[in-house]
């Protein structure tokens, strides 16, 4: 049961039931802003009907050529309301904005650690395109990413997800 | 700010040679930035970009006079280039005189035109909100180079003149001046962007053309504009135009594609009652205009569920079907009882987590008496009861939810009863985590912490009833379990939190705290839970930490706010430059952060022995005329049917923003104060003695006042602690007197007239004050927290007084005393004065320091009661007793050493021999 909103800068004073979660990240106000200003069509919440945030998505569509495509900076659900379809529900939503710019495809980077994270993006239809190496800083070391994509309709041959085999430094990302 | 220039400058010499100023500046080394900059002067003396560049040195190395006079220069010489205007534009930033960007960019386009130019000339208009010259700047701009954004930062630009324009004809006129804008686009065929259509629907909804809205959503130009959203996009105007058939049948249709969105469910309820309450003798079949023919559709879309996997959107339509219903009649012949719907649906979801938040609201409109006649329905609808030892997770969850859907049903049970419950559920939870039922992952919760979260709050509601801290004990033991088995679950370290800082042991809570990295807004919407106990808990030093940073936050935001502004006229998002502009207000006027900005300087003259009048804070900005309340108090997982209520969430705003104004009020008498000594003629003086006196007045008649305020409010486990205006004005010791002689004392002083009497009023009001400091002494666990606030503000007050008794002695004063011609006699009389004022007030400070010297460590409390340690065979143990007593010693220590050194810096003040002498 959801209202699928877009994020509006007063949800940031309501957001801690999703965001006080230890893998979410809270980011300085003028990263929410500047994602609000450039790409608010890739920034949308879903709404409890008691009017709880129970998750957002932000995220941006970036890239030269081949390269153009849709990203995703942050999803997160809050414990309360998971497994119940809304991060696919969230994905669904910046997959087809990503369509309608006419992405080649859309990707992301996940904790390699976050096991059910990357089953369900594998589910929706994602695949490790590669490694990226101690992408995530940590307090006592450093986590690598999965770089993971799934391919628009626009790029038919699927170039896109072919999995590069060995992994990059996040300095080659581009 | 970054000040590398956006593009790559044309002149690749130049470029080539400003490049280490740049690097040096963006890594904030100002000195050698300087000196880098005067070597590129001394080949080339007359470059502007290295001038301006070296002025924004010298500004970030505090030698404004000195950038100032580069920059007058530099503007009288009208540059044009880019690398020196942005390089200017950063000095007037970062100095706060944002108009002087305007001038500069101004005067370069009347003797160089540029898109360039142009375009920082708006956004510099922007950043000062003058919206009349946006759109001239804009209209310009456009003619230079006619693209689509210029237009349109136009027609923004006039829209927020009619946004912010009193009058409303001007707004009329202004706002069908920005239609006809877009219009003639329209006809032109030049619009091309999704957000020109919102802003022209934006425009339109301004004046109320509903109407115009939904036939240029239906147009062909706004499907390919924002293609896909139509229906979604007319419902809000459907409703405004009230023609609930369409509505009605537009949202049947959308719901049969999408049943589980309640954006959907909500204007289709609001159509069935409009044409219940309207009928319509023509009406088309299939619109749904009878509370039956809704609850069919409902029914109708459960049924075509696929089986396996019920959506939680039809059963909660249900649910407000009946909501709507009850308001102004009987649901029941039609839906039956509202607590069977209730039952119903905790039956089919109770494997779900958000079961009870779906719940809630509707739990709570269920009639009392049968809400609570038959919450034990809720417990048993799947067959298990209290003591019902589920084995599966599946199960744990469903038991969890059915327990706290009973617990949100049930009437408020004696202390006795929240005991028993609450052993319940401990057990519940230490047999869960004995058989390894606790299996959290890093960002997973454990269904069993539900058992020990819920266990707490009925410790909790047993303690306030009994007064008895040792219930809260047992919930601090039983919840450091679950955040050391469960380490995401942050509900349990919010509460936590929350109970430590109600017993008042900060240091334990600040453990907690700490390691959730509240950061950035978080520091707004959490503040009350924890950095607004730290003070009201005597940790001082921790205290002025945390506030310095909410202040960093602020200041930060106040500089940032306005660029932010800027992006969405970058990025074309009109609809965001009114959301991030209200964003923006709100942020600034939040009553949090003006709290923090004065606390900060007050706390500073605590907890620094020796705080010179020098260096007393500058005052902070003026309170805002309506602070914001941006507080999250939903933030604690609350099991209460009522909740927070509104009215309660007013009150405690409404006195804390009391409080603020006290303390905004007090720190006013202290800046005047500063005023006062700093004051070179005695005339001046006198003026500035005027102005305290009626300061004075006010904070004190202010302080009078705030009783009327001062309204108990139930203790939630989820709410603020009660706020800290209560503790200030209750005291049995008279602040009035104590603030209101000191600051006049040094008034006194200061302008030359005899203080004496003040003096004399303060050293009584220190001592009547004394008398009452014991009574506070050797407090219970119970009474730990109102007793350290009730010192916490004593001390607050001797700060200040042992600050003003320094600025007497300050050489400055002397000076006046001097001019004043007073005779050797008088100022002997007033240094003795002062003296024993002295002495009264290392007396006092010596008795605080025994009383928090001797202050109960509560280390008897380990053996009092079996605590969950000693249940089963794991190795955890909370150390709840001993992070309270450590907590008590650790705070002490800091305070007893605040103390001493106070007691240090008094001594160290010139003896009367001493400063007689010197006069």
């Amino acid at each position: 049961m959801t209202t699928i909103r877009p994020f509006t800068c007063e949800d940031m004073l309501k957001f801690n039931n999703v965001n006080l979660d230890p893998l979410t990240e809270t980011y300085g106000l003028s990263f929410y802003t500047q994602y609000l200003a450039h790409w608010p069509e890739y920034f949308q919440v879903a709404e409890s009907p008691s009017g709880e945030i129970m998750g957002y998505i932000m995220g941006k569509a970036e890239g030269h050529g081949e390269n153009w495509h849709g990203h995703v900076t942050a999803l997160t659900v809050s414990p309360y309301y998971r497994r119940l379809g809304i991060a696919a529900t969230l994905m669904k939503l910046l997959e087809d904005e990503s369509e309608k710019k006419n992405a080649y495809f859309v990707d992301l980077f996940v904790r390699v650690s976050n096991k059910v994270a990357i089953d369900m993006y594998k589910n929706l239809g994602y695949i490790v395109y590669r490694t990226v190496l101690e992408y995530y800083s940590g307090e006592q070391r450093d986590e690598n990413a999965y770089d993971m994509r799934k391919a628009c309709s626009r790029d038919v041959e699927k170039k896109s997800v072919i999995p590069v085999t060995h992994p990059v430094r996040p300095e080659d990302v581009d | 700010m970054a000040v590398q220039p956006l593009r790559a400058y044309d002149g690749g010499i130049i470029e080539r040679r400003l490049r280490p100023i740049y690097d040096w500046l963006d890594n904030g080394n100002n000195k050698t930035a300087l000196q880098e900059a005067e070597k590129v002067l001394r080949k080339t003396p007359s470059l502007q970009a290295a001038r301006a560049l070296k002025a924004l040195a010298l500004l970030r190395l505090g030698k404004t006079k000195q950038c100032f006079a580069i920059l007058d220069d530099l503007v009288k010489e009208i540059p044009s280039d880019d690398i020196t205007l942005q390089a200017m534009t950063i000095s007037f930033r970062e100095s706060h005189q944002l108009h002087k960007v305007c001038e500069i960019y101004e005067a370069a386009v009347k003797v160089a035109q540029s898109e360039d130019l142009y375009t920082h000339m708006f956004m510099s208009y922007v950043r000062i909100g003058d919206h009349c010259s946006q759109t001239r700047t804009a209209m310009a701009l456009y003619k230079l180079t006619p693209k689509n954004p210029y237009y349109f930062w136009a027609v923004m630009s006039n829209v927020l003149q009619a946004q912010t324009a009193v009058d409303s004809t001007k707004k009329g006129i202004l706002l069908t001046l920005a239609q006809r804008m877009v219009e003639n686009f329209i006809e032109e065929k030049k619009m091309e962007a999704e957000q020109e259509a919102r802003l022209y629907i934006m425009i339109l909804k301004m004046q109320e053309k509903w109407e115009k809205i939904l036939d240029f959503i239906e147009s062909p130009l706004y499907e390919k504009l924002v293609p896909g959203s139509r229906a979604q996009a007319c419902i809000p105007y459907l409703i405004q135009l009230g023609q609930w058939r369409r509505l009605n049948l537009l949202c049947k249709d959308l719901l049969w594609d999408n049943q589980d969105r309640w954006d959907y469910y909500m204007p289709y309820f609001d159509s069935v009652f409009n044409l219940k309450d309207n009928p319509d003798i023509d009406i088309d079949s299939n619109v749904d205009d009878t509370p039956e023919k809704c609850h069919e559709f409902i029914c109708s879309i459960i049924e075509s569920l696929p089986s396996g996997r019920p959506l939680r959107g039809p059963y909660l339509a249900r649910l407000e079907l009946w909501k709507r219903l009850s308001k102004d009649g009987d649901p029941t012949s039609l839906l039956g009882s509202g607590l069977a719907l209730c039952v119903q649906y905790l039956t089919v979801f109770a494997n779900k987590m958000c079961a009870i938040p779906d719940l809630k609201p509707y739990l709570c409109i269920l009639p009392q008496s049968e809400r609570e006649e038959h919450c034990r329905d809720f417990l048993t609808c799947l067959g298990l009861d209290e003591n019902s030892k589920v084995e599966s997770p599946s199960d744990i969850q469903r038991h969890c939810n059915c327990l706290s859907a009973w617990r949100l049903t049930a009437p408020i049970g004696s202390a006795e009863e929240d005991l028993k419950i609450a052993t319940i559920l401990k057990d519940h939870y230490i047999r869960c985590v004995a058989d390894c039922l606790v299996t959290s992952t890093p960002t997973e919760f454990c269904a069993a912490d539900t058992y020990a979260i819920l266990a707490a709050h009925h410790f909790y509601a047993a303690a306030v009833q009994d007064k008895n801290p040792l219930h809260i004990l047992e919930a601090l033991h039983i919840l450091e379990l679950v955040t050391n088995r469960s380490p995401s679950n942050f509900h349990a370290k919010l509460l936590l939190i929350s109970l430590y800082n109600f017993l008042g042991i900060t240091e334990a809570a600040e453990w907690i705290y700490d390691k959730m990295d509240v950061k950035h807004i978080q520091l707004v919407s959490l503040g009350w839970l924890h950095v607004a106990r730290l003070a009201p808990g005597l940790w001082l030093q921790r205290a002025l930490k945390r506030v310095t940073a909410a202040c960093s936050f602020h200041e930060h935001h106040d500089r940032d706010s306005v660029e932010q502004v800027t992006y969405a006229y970058k990025f074309g998002t009109f609809e965001k430059v009114v959301e991030v502009r209200a964003w923006s207000a709100r942020i600034q006027a939040c009553a949090w952060a003006a709290l923090c900005k004065r606390e900060r300087a007050l706390l500073s003259l605590v907890v620094n022995p020796w705080l010179q009048q020098e260096q007393l804070l500058p005052p902070p900005h003026p309170l805002p005329e309506q602070p914001t309340d941006n507080r999250d108090l939903n933030a604690i997982v609350n099991w209460l049917p009522t909740g927070n209520t509104e009215q309660q969430k007013n009150n405690s705003f409404q006195q804390d923003v009391a409080y603020l104004r006290l303390k905004d009020g007090l720190l006013s008498c202290l800046v005047l104060c500063k005023e006062c000594a700093d004051s070179k003629s005695l005339e001046e003086k006198s003026n500035r003695l005027k102005e305290l006196r009626s300061c004075v007045d006010a904070f004190g008649d202010a302080l009078d006042k705030c009783r009327e305020l001062c309204t108990d409010e139930p203790l939630s486990v989820a709410a603020p602690l009660p706020s800290r205006l209560l503790a200030l004005v209750r005291s049995p010791i008279s602040y009035r007197e104590l603030y209101s002689s000191a600051v006049l004392m040094l008034g006194e002083v200061c302008a030359g007239s005899e203080p004496e009497a003040a003096v004399d009023r303060l050293r009584s009001a220190l001592t009547a004050s004394r008398s009452q400091l014991q009574e506070r002494a050797q407090p219970q666990l119970w009474e730990n927290r109102d007793a350290l606030e009730f010192y916490a503000n004593y001390l607050e007050c001797i700060g200040v007084i042992t600050y003003l008794l320094g600025m007497c002695h300050t050489p400055d004063l002397k000076k006046s005393k001097k001019k004043e011609k007073r005779s050797p006699e008088q100022i002997r009389t007033i240094i003795e004065a002062l003296r024993q004022l002295n002495d009264e007030l290392q007396e006092t400070i010596t008795t605080l320091i025994q009383i928090f010297e001797n202050w109960p460590r509560f280390g008897d409390l380990a053996g009092s009661r079996t605590f969950t340690t000693n249940c089963f065979s794991g190795s955890f143990n909370s150390a709840v007793c001993s992070k309270i007593k450590q907590g008590i010693v650790g705070v002490m220590r800091d305070t007893v050493t605040i103390l001493e050194k106070k007691i240090e810096y008094l001594k160290s003040l010139p003896a009367s021999s001493q400063v007689s002498h010197q006069v």
